[in-house]
């Protein structure tokens, strides 16, 4: 089962959840390795989610944007 | 008041030409036709800022819309009135309009020059109590929208990250200038699709209702992909402050439901301060100016990179830490196990150290006992020592073999035996023996 990729801000949510704990402590080795790991993988998702909203702007009318749907349809 | 100023210019000008007529004394031959001086009129009266684009204030009299489409009527108050004609498809007529009405015009006066009449050529009409009607129009529309549940419905959740924004607003306006400059404040190059649209006047419905048929393809999924973009995810509506007519739009029904019908959430950015608008009560987010709507929607791009930094750093503390503190304890109970034999055998050694002091203890209360007990014996015993019954008198007698002779029976005549005296012992032989008869014989 592949398990399916968290939005920004589930993965931030998470992320609070995984720092708050390892700041309380009183965890063993292991779980604080596997918090971290999936701490570090959840911060990488996030760095990247906030990458991709950058892109182009596009300002037209509306009757050329019809138009350029309308073609797209066709 | 303005009909005044007419006649005043009007008399200045007309002064003006008579001395021009009768300078040289040709009156008669020099005489102006009247077509070339009503023409100069029109050109004089078309010129004057006092009598182009007024906003006009009466009652409507003489309505009369001719198959040609133009309308005539005239405006009349208490103290005046004036012809006026409405050219063709030049602007909207409000239906309600009829013989009677209050109205406000933006009109520019003009000179019918073939009848020599004023008139007043109008670009905009609007019955006086327009805004009255629609606001009851307004409350109808959002009493049918509350019975049908939609003013309580579950709004679509704002995106975090918006990834591609819609907007629909005037092209080119300050609002849209204003809403940009905040977005690269914010988020430098986000992604976003503008579709200006008419936002007032009597087109603007109709074309903000299209915007919005086309910001919901633009969120399909399957065109978002033919355009090799990202689908849109939000959509703000919207436009900058303006009198309560300007924003009417917002109010009307097909824009509501048009803003009900997207699949994502939309924002209704319409400024203003105090009337809340239809708009806003349907959309998923309210903001009160197009500015406001990009502070609630877009987050800053800088506060959340500083805030994941921070999150970054505030972990690898916390796992640092952990992992420390992980070695402590380890550290600690490698002491403990170094010392741990050392300590058994020191309690083991305290133990025997306790056992032996209490063995010796009650072995010493066992002797005192069986000592005391042996004394009291040994002066029992001292009490019946036969030498305590010799030094009385009594004396002991033996065989030769050493056996106490307790009877005489067995004694023989000549027999040797030996007397034990409390200090002595006398050896005697056995002359006669007589038995003593016993009482209980």
């Amino acid at each position: 089962m592949t398990k399916e990729q968290p939005t920004y801000t589930q993965a931030v949510l998470r992320l609070e959840t995984i720092v708050s704990t390892l700041e309380r402590g009183g965890m063993g080795l292991d779980e604080t390795l596997k918090l971290y790991e999936e701490g570090a993988a959840l911060l990488t998702i996030c760095k990247a989610e906030l990458s991709t909203a950058e892109g182009k702007l596009n300002e037209l009318q509306l009757n050329t944007i019809e138009a350029a749907l309308e073609s797209d349809a066709q | 008041m303005n009909t005044l100023v007419v006649k005043a210019r009007v008399f200045k000008n007309c002064g003006h030409l008579f001395r021009l007529m009768t300078g040289n004394g040709h009156v008669t031959t020099g005489a102006t036709p009247i077509g070339q001086f009503v023409q100069l009129v029109k050109r004089t009266v078309a010129h004057d800022p006092l009598f182009t684009n007024q906003a006009l204030k009466g009652e409507v009299t003489q309505w009369k819309q001719y198959a040609s489409g133009h309308t005539y009527f005239s405006l009349r108050d208490e103290d005046g009135q004036m012809s006026a004609v409405i050219w063709k498809g030049k602007c909207f007529i409000d239906p309600n309009i009829k013989e009677g009405t209050e109205v406000v015009v933006l009109a520019t006066l003009d000179v019918y020059v073939k009848r020599g009449n004023i008139q007043l050529v109008v670009q905009r009409i609007e019955p006086v109590n327009l805004l009255g009607e629609l606001e009851k129009t307004k409350r109808k529309l959002l009493e049918s929208l509350r019975r049908e549940g939609e003013l309580d419905r579950q709004r679509h959740p704002v995106p975090f990250v918006p990834q591609h924004i819609a907007i629909v607003t005037g092209a080119g306006s300050a609002a849209l200038a204003d809403m940009h400059r905040l977005i690269e404040n914010r988020w430098p190059g986000l992604r976003r699709t503008v579709i200006g649209v008419l936002v007032q006047g009597q087109r603007a419905p109709e074309e903000i209702v299209r915007a919005l048929a086309v910001t919901r393809m633009l969120a399909d999924p399957n065109i978002a992909e033919q355009r090799g973009q990202p689908p849109v995810d939000l959509v703000i509506v919207g436009r900058g402050g303006g009198a309560p007519e300007d924003l009417w739009a917002f109010n009307l029904e097909p824009v509501a439901r048009a803003i009900l019908a997207s699949p994502v959430p939309v924002v209704s950015a319409v400024g203003h301060e105090s009337d809340v608008l239809v708009s806003d009560l349907v959309a998923d987010v309210r903001a009160s100016t197009p500015s406001d709507a990009i502070e609630r929607v877009v987050p800053s791009l800088n506060e959340l990179q500083f805030f994941l930094d921070e999150l970054e750093e505030r972990m690898t503390v916390a796992s640092r830490r952990q992992l420390t503190d992980c070695q402590q304890r380890l550290a600690v109970l490698q002491s403990r196990l170094r010392v741990a034999p050392l300590a058994g055998i020191n309690r083991a050694r305290t133990e025997l150290m306790s056992l032996g002091s209490r063995m010796e203890r009650s072995a010493r209360q066992l002797f005192n006992i069986q000592s005391t007990r042996l004394a009291r014996y040994e002066s029992s015993l001292a009490a019946v020592h036969p030498q305590r019954v010799l030094e009385r008198g009594y004396s002991m007698t033996q065989d030769a073999k050493g056996t106490v002779l307790t009877s005489i029976e067995g004694l023989q005549t000549g027999q040797d035996i030996f007397l034990h005296f409390a200090d002595g012992t006398a050896d005697a032989t056995v002359v006669k023996t007589k038995q003593m008869r016993r009482n209980d014989d």
